[in-house]
């Protein structure tokens, strides 16, 4: 063995002594993950079907009764009551008793008889963006689906329905998650996201703690070197990160279902650069600050809102304003959201990810050797 | 004056002393909310569209074009480089470069011309939910308009948004980020200040002398609410200066709102301080209660979409009632006539975090 591994060694069992004074804090770095992919698991979601619409019918006719059964008989949207005037939905929304409400004209059946077209207003409470944007899309596909089996030769809105969209132009296919839940879509991404906090939570105090305690100028003393220290500093926080790694995609398969389609190799290295990185940016934030309050806040502010909003979790990468988007390449969690998800749910596998990977290693090394040279500065 | 009052000041004397000895954490504590909204005001868009598409051109014939132009026309989908294989662009969907497929078999003009059905096909990644509705919805609608021949279709919508009627997102989401971004610095500071003293031991030195803890706490905890409202105000001013957020509201309710949001964040931070003995587990302990408060707000992903045991339990997350008290009175003049059950469950959930912080405070003290 060589002095270098000999002395990284001993560094990362002086750690593993820290780790072991306290046990709460290893519990919490157990328990905390996958109390936070249990919690998520559930509560993060995008599935809004369902959704209660008020129904306002002003023409009140047998017509404009079938019309609602048509649009209602899919269970995408639901009917949350009948209203005769526009006042009583306008009311359910405000009481958050319905999101939307479709508002029949009069006359409406007439005109459809006569082949002129309808034209039925749509109320959303746009209070809530996602909630407002899935209602108009469900609503537009409702409808145009309703307009295609209600051609004027169609004796009503409800024989029509039988004979849905005969000369459709477009037949639909789902791939991978044929039944559309979104807790496919974001377990990968929750995933990411708790280890990206967990890493840095753990390493971000390891360094300040020393320099505020002095125990830093112990370490001076001997002749470990700044790659040493760190190397040895990141060791065990990796092993309790792989740890955590099995824990929340063993949680992921037996609570939700998660499936693991592609290859285990490529997620267990991609996770080992990925907790490198995220554990280095703990550490080098821990060297900068000296201060364990303010290691926190540093900590706290590079890990939360740039792993939820830049990693492509909740919302696709492609979509943000391009300084953000250019941003987002030093998120190692954007990366690593877009490798879990294809490799766990599409069975994708080395060839596809190699650009992933490789943004996950460039991040690793950057912040190991960005730590291990601020280390050696400081010291001098 | 009083003693308490006489103890509070030294007490605040001490801890401004102690902020100001720190020049580098205070204006990380005064300026990173603003900065960080300022970053990601622009960072969320709940509209779903530019959804990359391949698209498999097998026809390539003027009627092929004329079908692929309209339904490219809107911009919610948008075209990747055009190919004649469909393996290619399928592999192109494993490796999450397109979101959908578009696949245009040969002949589909001669089926047109005998109007029989055209079997053109949209694959869509059933992964991203949203992405897939929304693609979906777009091909219908477009089936639907063809259908007719060009003629208006028989039944049309006519959209109209109560309340955010652009739906646009940034003056939406402000409020909520501002939330988010200032419980970072208003729990973890007091979680971390209270931790610190009885690491270094001189909480110790105070609990020797005539203090009482509720003294001593509110002396924690009211110059963090004096900073934590400077940054809400300047996130406030940032946000109606660089994403337009309104203030139709009453500030003097706004400011009630902020404080009562304060009494809240800094109450679980000192809940978490009565808890933790070192700083690396005030640390954790303050994301134990950050995180799910953050993501399970509602500002993230909707709070109808949770299964309702979840959803009941939100009612519990002061998060989730600032944010919809900040929105309603910013965006929608709202005000104590309105949200008077938002400023009730702020003070009900405020108080029992600060009431239970003071009896576990003076417990693990006694």
């Amino acid at each position: 063995m060589s002095r270098f591994t000999r002395r990284v060694l001993a560094m990362a069992r002086k750690e593993v002594l820290h780790v072991r004074r306290d046990p709460r804090m290893t519990w919490l770095a157990i328990g905390m993950p996958v109390l936070l992919v249990l919690i998520f698991g559930f509560g993060v979601r995008f599935d809004l079907d369902r959704l209660p619409v008020a129904w306002v019918d002003l023409d009140g006719t047998r017509g404009s009764d079938a019309l609602r059964e048509e649009l209602f008989v899919s269970g995408e949207i639901v009917l949350a009551e009948v209203c005769p005037e526009v006042e009583c939905a306008e009311r359910a929304l405000r009481a958050n008793r319905a999101i939307a409400a479709f508002v029949v004209p009069a006359g409406a059946e007439e005109d459809r008889t006569r082949g002129n077209p309808v034209t039925l207003q749509l109320l959303v409470d746009g209070s809530d963006g996602t909630v407002a944007n899935a209602v108009l899309a469900n609503a537009e596909a409702l409808a145009a689906g309703a307009a295609m089996a209600s051609a004027p030769q169609a004796g009503s809105w409800q024989q029509a329905a039988g004979s849905r969209s005969p000369r459709s132009l477009i037949a639909t296919v789902i791939r991978y998650n044929p039944r559309g839940e979104s807790a496919m879509f974001l377990l990968p991404g929750t995933i990411a996201y708790v280890l990206a906090l967990v890493s840095v939570l753990l390493t971000a105090l390891a360094i300040a703690r020393e320099w505020e305690r002095g125990s830093m100028e112990q370490l001076f003393s001997t002749t470990v070197g700044g790659l040493e220290i760190v190397l040895g500093k990141l060791l065990p926080y990796l092993l309790l990160g792989m740890f955590d790694v099995l824990l929340v995609l063993s949680v992921g398969a037996s609570v939700f279902a998660l499936p693991f389609r592609g290859s285990l190799p490529l997620v267990g290295v991609a996770s080992i650069l990925f907790l490198v990185g995220m554990l280095g940016q703990g550490l080098l934030i821990s060297i900068v600050t000296r201060s364990q309050m303010l290691a926190t806040q540093l900590g706290a502010f590079s890990a939360v809102l740039p792993s939820l909003l830049l990693s492509g979790f909740l919302f696709p990468v492609e979509n943000l304003p391009w300084p953000l988007y250019w941003l987002s390449m030093i998120v190692p969690a954007r990366f690593h959201v877009g490798l879990l998800r294809g490799a766990l749910l599409k069975g994708s596998g080395w060839s596809d990810h190699w650009l992933d990977l490789l943004g996950l290693a460039a991040y690793a090394t950057l912040t190991v050797v960005a730590s291990a040279a601020t280390f050696r500065r400081r010291v001098a | 004056m009083t003693p308490w009052r006489i103890q509070l000041v030294a007490l605040l004397r001490k801890e401004i002393a102690q902020i100001a000895a720190d020049p580098q954490l205070l204006r990380v504590l005064i300026a990173a909310p603003v900065l960080q909204l300022l970053l990601f005001g622009a960072a969320v868009d709940f509209e779903v569209d530019h959804i990359p598409v391949a698209i498999v051109d097998q026809d390539r014939t003027s009627t092929s074009r004329e079908i692929l132009d309209g339904l490219l026309a809107d911009a919610t989908l948008a075209p990747e480089p055009r190919t004649t294989d469909p393996d290619v662009a399928l592999a192109a969907m494993d490796r999450g470069d397109v979101a959908a497929v578009l696949v245009i078999p040969p002949r589909t003009t001669a089926h047109r011309l005998s109007s029989r059905p055209a079997p053109m096909q949209v694959v869509l990644d059933g992964t991203d939910v949203r992405r897939s509705t929304v693609a979906a919805s777009t091909a219908t609608l477009y089936a639907a308009r063809r259908d007719r021949e060009g003629g208006p279709p028989s039944l049309q919508l006519e959209p109209r948004i109560l309340s955010n009627p652009t739906l646009d997102t940034p003056p939406f989401m402000v409020p909520g980020l501002a939330a988010m971004v200032l419980v970072i610095t208003t729990t973890l500071v007091t979680a971390m200040g209270l931790a610190r003293e009885r690491e270094v031991g001189t909480l110790e030195q105070i609990l020797v002398t005539p203090i009482s803890t509720g003294v001593l706490l509110a002396g924690k905890v009211l110059p963090y609410a004096a900073i934590g409202l400077m940054s809400a105000s300047l996130c406030v001013g940032a946000g109606s200066l660089v994403y337009g957020v309104p203030i139709r509201g009453n500030l003097l309710f706004l400011g009630l709102a902020v404080g009562l949001y304060l009494l809240n964040t800094l109450g679980a931070g000192l809940l978490v301080a009565s808890i933790a003995r070192t700083q690396q587990q005030a640390f954790m302990g303050g994301f134990l209660f950050m995180i799910p408060a953050i993501l399970l707000s509602g500002n993230m992903t909707p709070i109808v979409a949770m299964p309702d045991w979840l959803e009941s339990l939100t009612r519990l997350n002061p998060l989730r009632w600032s944010i919809e008290a900040f929105r309603a009175s910013l965006l929608e003049g709202s005000g104590f006539v309105e949200l008077w059950p938002h400023a009730l469950a702020l003070l009900l959930l405020g108080s029992t975090l600060f009431g239970a912080a003071v009896l576990r405070f003076r417990r693990s003290v006694g």
